[in-house]
């Protein structure tokens, strides 16, 4: 109660003190966020790059590289390949993550020993995650390769082969991907209240119809929010892609981010590269104003 | 026989009776488990489940000790080795070791300077506009890197940034900022406003009493803070792979040269990895109690 009465000459300080705080973060952000995204849009109305320095500022012709975006198939196809390999793996990140929660949802050593062991594949630099499956997928230094050998029936490196290259990147994402569900899902059910539960079992519910009408609309939430970072943050998938198969055979598993990281930094066209970055920003902003909508606020409430 | 098979049946009806009794009681007696064959079925399961998942990472670690002359043999068995470590300390792997610790300690230390006391004010002052800045941190870190590295590489060429360690922080903080203020927010909410306010009425500043008061009280919180932006800083592949050349090379980048010049030496490669990927292991243990909100809060990004 005393601090309704004391409010008004606390409030006054706060809010100049708060000002204070608060400019230097706003500041930075503006300067490395806002800044680059404007000039991000500039550079995709112009034609720079490497070999043409000057047309910085040119702008006689604002929309010419949104118009090639159109007309180029490899852009076209890595809209493809990203769709492929962001629905493939955020599936199965969703599915193999819920599927563990549930196993794990319990109390005992060996139960929350395994939750933290589960932890390792995401918090690992995705350069080594890179790295492990470097390995898996290289006959030489694999054990699963060596092993089919052993037994007699050498398989191709999975990464070599166009028809398989994709699925093999999805399922080294899944790997690293998979305890972020995990772990959320965990959070979530851990929040259920016993009671509904407790009610379905004394009625002679089953296992799958406690799961399919208590246990998924409490979680359905995370799921959703889960689903939307991961397809988001699917966007990004780079790591894994540079040192698995770099966008090959072909170009099977080039995905958008990396086909623009080509243009801008193996062929210096920033231009177009810009534009193909302003594309997947546009796509993300999206994307996050549905987390926004659909999940978050849901999640919140919670 | 009829009798017979009619006491039968009233006996098997009574032990079926009986049985289900039993399971009623069980699960309605309060802190009584499953039967032990379920839970050791179950930690089976799981443990079986866990060698399976992390094979992939155990058989790096493993790669990295073996003697170069055991990693095509057929023996599973071998005498450990640090050979590959020792080539490392020959090597320049050491300094972008070093570099990645740097940036990283930077980065960190920068974001949590400016970006504690702008999360504090966001937790504790309502104004207009505040959920829009929340907003545009978040979706500031959903953004695709590919987005921020194109202007920033052809503004640090003018700049003289390029390849070097401080620009390299300056990038990072695009990211560590939005961990640092989304994350501290959470923790400064569990912190009753009251308490600051009574720090006032015994004369302290505005900010004396977040320095005195609300920053002690979330200790642990900021601790947790300042690893999930060590560890972002140090899984971070992209930037440095662009906005580096030899000077500011970071660790992630020097293996991938590894794999790209060093004539595949498996042992060298498996051991940098293993050196890269400890301290975030370390770390993720330490924090691992904070880290569904830290992941939360940030997204998750290559």
């Amino acid at each position: 109660m005393a601090s309704v009465l004391l409010a008004p000459g606390w409030r006054a300080e706060q809010r100049r003190a708060f000002l204070l705080g608060l400019s230097p973060s706003l500041a930075v952000l503006l300067v490395i966020t806002l800044v680059p995204a404007a000039a991000l849009l500039v550079a995709s109305f112009t034609p720079l790059s490497l070999t043409d320095p000057a047309a910085t500022f040119r702008f006689d012709d604002p929309l010419v590289n949104y118009r090639q975006l159109l007309q180029d198939n490899r852009f076209l196809g890595s809209i493809a390949v990203q769709f492929k390999l962001s629905a493939s793996s955020v599936a199965l990140q969703l599915l193999v993550g819920l599927g563990l929660a549930l196993l794990l949802n319990g109390k005992s050593r060996v139960l929350e020993g395994a939750r933290t062991l589960f932890l390792i594949p995401m918090v690992l630099p995705p350069i080594v995650v890179a790295l492990i499956w470097k390995i898996m997928y290289t006959p030489d230094v694999s054990p699963v390769h060596r092993a089919l050998e052993h037994l007699g029936s050498p398989v191709r490196s999975l990464i070599a082969n166009p028809e398989t290259a994709l699925w093999a990147i999805s399922l080294a994402d899944t790997w690293q991907w998979f305890p972020f569900t995990m772990l959320m899902v965990l959070a979530s059910l851990q929040m259920i209240p016993d009671d509904p539960l407790e009610a379905a079992r004394l009625e002679g519910a089953n296992r799958w119809q406690l799961f399919r009408y208590i246990v998924f609309p409490y979680i359905r939430p995370v799921l959703v929010v889960c689903g939307l970072f991961r397809l988001i943050d699917s966007f990004k998938a780079f790591p894994l892609i540079y040192v698995l198969t770099n966008g090959g055979p072909g170009n099977v598993t080039e995905v958008t981010n990396y086909y623009g990281f080509i243009q801008a930094f193996n062929f210096s066209y920033w231009g177009y590269a810009s534009a193909i970055a302003t594309v997947m920003l546009v796509g993300v902003f999206v994307l996050s104003w549905l987390v926004g909508k659909l999940g978050w606020s849901d999640h919140e409430q919670r | 026989m009829n009798s017979a098979s009619r006491t039968l049946g009233a006996a098997d009806l009574a032990g079926a009776h009986e049985e289900g009794a039993g399971l009623a009681g069980l699960d309605s007696a309060p802190r009584q488990g499953p039967p032990w064959w379920r839970v050791h079925g179950r930690s089976l399961t799981v443990v079986l489940l866990v060698l399976l998942v992390l094979s992939p990472f155990l058989w790096l670690v493993q790669l990295a000790f073996k003697p170069a002359a055991d990693i095509f043999g057929d023996s599973l068995l071998f005498v450990p080795t640090l050979e590959g470590f020792a080539s490392l300390l020959q090597g320049n792997f050491l300094k972008s070791f070093g570099n990645s610790l740097l940036v990283s300690t930077l980065s960190t230390g920068f974001s949590l300077l400016i970006g504690v006391p702008a999360a504090y004010a966001l937790t504790r002052w309502e104004f207009k506009g505040r959920d829009r800045i929340a907003l545009w941190i978040l979706v500031t870190r959903m953004a695709p890197p590919i987005a921020f590295t194109i202007p920033f590489f052809l503004a640090y060429q003018y700049l003289g940034l390029q390849d070097t360690v401080i620009g390299l922080a300056i990038v990072y903080l695009t990211f560590n900022l939005a961990i640092v203020i989304w994350l501290m927010q959470t923790f400064f909410e569990a912190v009753p406003a009251s308490l600051e306010e009574a720090a006032w009425i015994d004369g302290c500043g505005v900010w004396q009493a977040f320095w005195r008061v609300a920053l002690p009280l979330t200790a642990p919180g900021l601790a947790a803070t300042a690893v999930m932006c060590f560890i972002f800083s140090w899984n971070d592949f992209f930037y440095a792979l662009i906005l580096t050349r030899t000077n500011a090379i970071t660790a992630p980048v020097a293996i991938v040269n590894f794999l790209q010049y060093e004539g595949w030496e498996w042992t060298k490669i498996a051991a940098s990895g293993t050196l890269v990927m400890f301290p975030v292991i370390v770390f993720t243990v330490l924090v691992r109690k904070y880290l569904v909100r830290g992941l939360m809060a940030g997204g998750v990004k290559d």
